[in-house]
């Protein structure tokens, strides 16, 4: 990786050990491997809470907005309550994307650290 | 609704090519790794067929489309949570627990806190949700083959346990693989096709809310009843009934329903009048030949043939409350709104949907299947890929129906408005239509019965027979473990499908759902990410939250046969509210439950680390030891 993402840099600054000292550390739980475990574990687990909120946020906004504004039941698109549509058929097309936002970020995350530590 | 040949060749081609699949994939199914996991080599497509196959059940295929037509727009919350618990357990479990290399929940909860006491607490909780979730699917078996073919509603639900058994111990995890993704395309096909076409014939999807204009559900046309003694209506409004031959009736102003859960006829008060004064709130009388009702419930007292003219506004059933179009299409209508606390009933009905769907026992096996991590978080990604396409249908036939067939209501058949409304397209393209929705239904009730029955099989032959009976049992002798449990899950399910006629499918499984989220969520989210959680702490929040759940759940339905209970509650209407969907409480509760005991007494800090590498480190750095050995 030619340009990993910055927040590694607690880690990479940890001293010039060679690489394959790196891994056993890692394996053998020691102080340092766990900090390096740690990173990790807080970058995607950042990820996932940040998509995860995102989709219920836009789920649990909807019966706050019925609650506040009943009129938007009454607004219609193409004949269909505006309600159904933004929960029945527009939460498909949210979740596909962040899904795939998902996919390809946490791929990242796990091949720079694969890359930090062989 | 008349047997119809097409549905039973619908029917018959499901269970031929099921059958078929399963026998043709068994050639390929030798090792213990091929029938429990595949042998870890499907790839992610195929993978995500099947898991969709799976996952799509007979509470998606049929009982969503009923719920729809039943309560309106409320419903949503269902196909749309279904959908997006695979969002979360993409996010936060389908790629460690890949890597963990456990096969079940159980291998999870024992491998992660190396207890095998606490695998039995999940293996206790994996059978019950497993056969909570197992019997909707029988059952529905049952309601599919007795409209479809007009047959016993035994035959239905003995064919389908047949078939899945035989698939199972046919070719294990390797055989349904190939049988479940099979039936995913079967599934996609027979909901979307008919939707469209009918979308097509009557004008768009704007038309089926444009016939409920009005504020009530009309009959389109004049229809017959067949009624039983005592069955139960509940005319919204002034309605005019025919009869063949005479027809003693009670009528009264009281509503039949109070709560969407609970299923009870109310009649008080008064002495039985001579006839029914349009003032009065209660009288028996003789039908002779018509006669009109205010609104109100009445009750048949004998057996009859009943006429309803064109224009009538539709009666409703006793297991629906009578709706106006208004209330319907609306939020809040009577699904939520019934309980005077709509957000607090949507907001916790929301989260055990949500959630529940990753404590599901027979959703996680699958994701074994893949080789890697990064195969599983792409497997996961098609899956809701699949969904999406799959669940915005459903609901077209729920409002479809209460445009055109809102007869359903007065007969309590809206769960089979999927099967019903295909022949309104009439002719040899209804027919067909009628053939291609059975097939569908088919394939949905046995793809998730057989996925069950792997899990629950799983229980029982790896975890019974495997580890406390026969621990030293040979590779041979657990395959066959494994086939003779999925023939006792099966026949236990069939058995208890036989008994549990009139329960609502999406009811039962709704309360999966909730005891899932409430049990086995919390473990596997906090169990992954957060290290310090102890074997304590873990067993105390799942049997607390599973236990809690399960009671609330429990006393709702003891409510509906015991009168002062219900009376109660009817006044509690909060209390009655996070009885029935207490995932609100429940899951709260457990996550605290976790939290508060681990922070109490700490666990050894250096086997939870060890752990956390076998969760999140990437497959590069070669340090995963899979659960299963090849």
């Amino acid at each position: 990786m030619a340009n990993p993402d910055p927040s590694w840099g607690a880690v990479r600054d940890r001293g010039p050990e060679p690489q394959a000292s790196r891994l056993l550390e890692f394996e053998e739980q020691t102080a340092v491997g766990t900090l390096y475990l740690q990173a990790l574990m807080r970058r995607q687990l950042r990820l996932s809470l940040t998509l995860a909120f995102i989709f219920v946020a836009y789920l649990f906004a909807q019966p706050l907005l019925s609650t506040w504004f009943p009129q938007w039941a009454t607004v219609r698109v193409l004949g269909v309550p505006l309600p159904w549509l933004v929960l029945g058929v527009g939460s498909y097309p949210i979740l596909i994307w962040l899904g795939s936002i998902y996919v390809r970020r946490a791929e990242e995350v796990d091949d720079e650290f694969t890359d930090l530590l062989s | 609704m008349s047997p119809s040949a097409a549905a039973v060749l619908g029917l018959l081609a499901m269970a031929g090519v099921s059958l078929g699949a399963g026998m043709f994939a068994r050639r390929f199914a030798h090792t213990t790794s091929d029938f429990m996991v595949a042998a870890r080599a499907v790839p992610p497509r195929l993978n995500a067929a099947a898991i969709s196959g799976e996952y799509l059940s007979a509470a998606s295929f049929l009982g969503v489309a009923g719920l729809v037509m039943q309560y309106g727009y409320d419903v949503l919350w269902y196909p749309v949570g279904y959908a997006a618990g695979y969002l979360l357990l993409l996010l936060f479990i389908a790629g460690p627990l890949r890597r963990f290399g456990a096969y079940t929940i159980p291998d999870f909860a024992e491998g992660r806190f190396d207890s095998p006491r606490f695998r039995q607490l999940a293996v206790g909780l994996v059978l019950v949700i497993g056969f909570f979730y197992a019997l909707p699917q029988v059952e529905a078996a049952g309601i599919t083959v007795e409209t479809a073919s007009g047959l016993p509603y035994w035959v239905g639900v003995a064919v389908v346990s047949v078939v899945v058994v035989a698939a199972v111990t046919g070719g294990g995890m390797r055989g349904i693989t190939l049988v479940q993704s099979l039936q995913f395309a079967a599934k996609i096909f027979a909901i979307s096709l008919p939707a469209f076409l009918l979308l097509l014939h009557f004008g768009g999807p704007g038309a089926a809310f444009a016939r409920t204009a009005g504020d009530l559900a009309r009959l389109p046309t004049k229809v017959s009843y067949t009624v039983a003694r005592g069955e139960i209506w509940q005319l919204p409004a002034r309605t005019e009934i025919r009869v063949s031959r005479p027809t003693p009736v009670e009528w009264t102003s009281q509503p039949a329903v109070r709560s969407p859960g609970a299923v009870t006829a109310e009649i008080s008060g008064g002495a039985p009048g001579p006839g029914v004064a349009a003032s009065g709130n209660r009288g028996v009388v003789v039908v002779s030949s018509r006669m009109a009702f205010p609104k109100g419930t009445l009750v048949f007292e004998a057996p009859g043939q009943v006429t309803l003219g064109a224009g009538e506004p539709a009666p409703f059933g006793a297991a629906t409350p009578t709706s106006t179009n208004r209330a319907w299409a609306d939020p809040f209508g009577p699904l939520a709104g019934g309980s005077g606390h709509s957000l607090l009933f949507t907001y916790s009905l929301i989260l055990a949907i949500l959630l529940g769907t990753i404590g599901l026992p027979h959703i996680l096996v699958r994701f074994y299947t893949n080789p890697d991590a990064r195969a599983s978080r792409r497997t996961a990604l098609l899956v809701l890929v699949l969904l999406g396409a799959f669940y915005i249908w459903p609901p077209v036939y729920g409002a479809l129906g209460r445009a055109l067939d809102p007869a359903l209501y007065g007969s309590n058949l809206t769960d089979s408005v999927v099967l019903v409304l295909p022949s309104l397209l009439g002719g040899w393209l209804g027919q067909l239509l009628l053939a291609v929705v059975s097939a569908g239904a088919f394939a949905a009730f046995t793809s998730t019965l057989s996925g069950l029955l792997v899990s629950l099989a799983g229980a029982l032959g790896h975890d019974l027979y495997g580890r406390w009976w026969r621990p030293a049992a040979s590779a041979s002798a657990r395959r066959r473990a494994f086939q003779v449990a999925a023939v006792v899950a099966g026949a236990g399910a069939g058995g208890l499908g036989l008994l549990v006629g009139q329960f609502n499918i999406s009811v039962l499984v709704g309360w999966a759902f909730a005891i899932a989220a409430s049990s086995f969520f919390p473990l596997l989210v906090l169990g992954i990410w957060w290290p310090r959680l102890t074997t304590a702490g873990a067993a105390v929040g799942v049997a607390a939250g599973g236990l809690l759940s399960t009671l609330a759940i429990g006393t709702t339905m003891v409510a509906t046969v015991v009168p002062p209970l219900e009376l109660f509650l009817a006044r509690q209407s909060g209390l009655a509210v996070v009885l029935e969907q207490p995932a609100i409480v429940t899951v709260p509760l457990a996550f605290l439950a976790m939290v508060g005991i681990s922070w109490w007494r700490p666990g050894p800090p250096a086997l939870a680390a060890a752990k956390m590498v076998q969760l999140h480190a990437p497959e590069l750095l070669g340090l995963r030891r899979d659960y299963i050995p090849e």
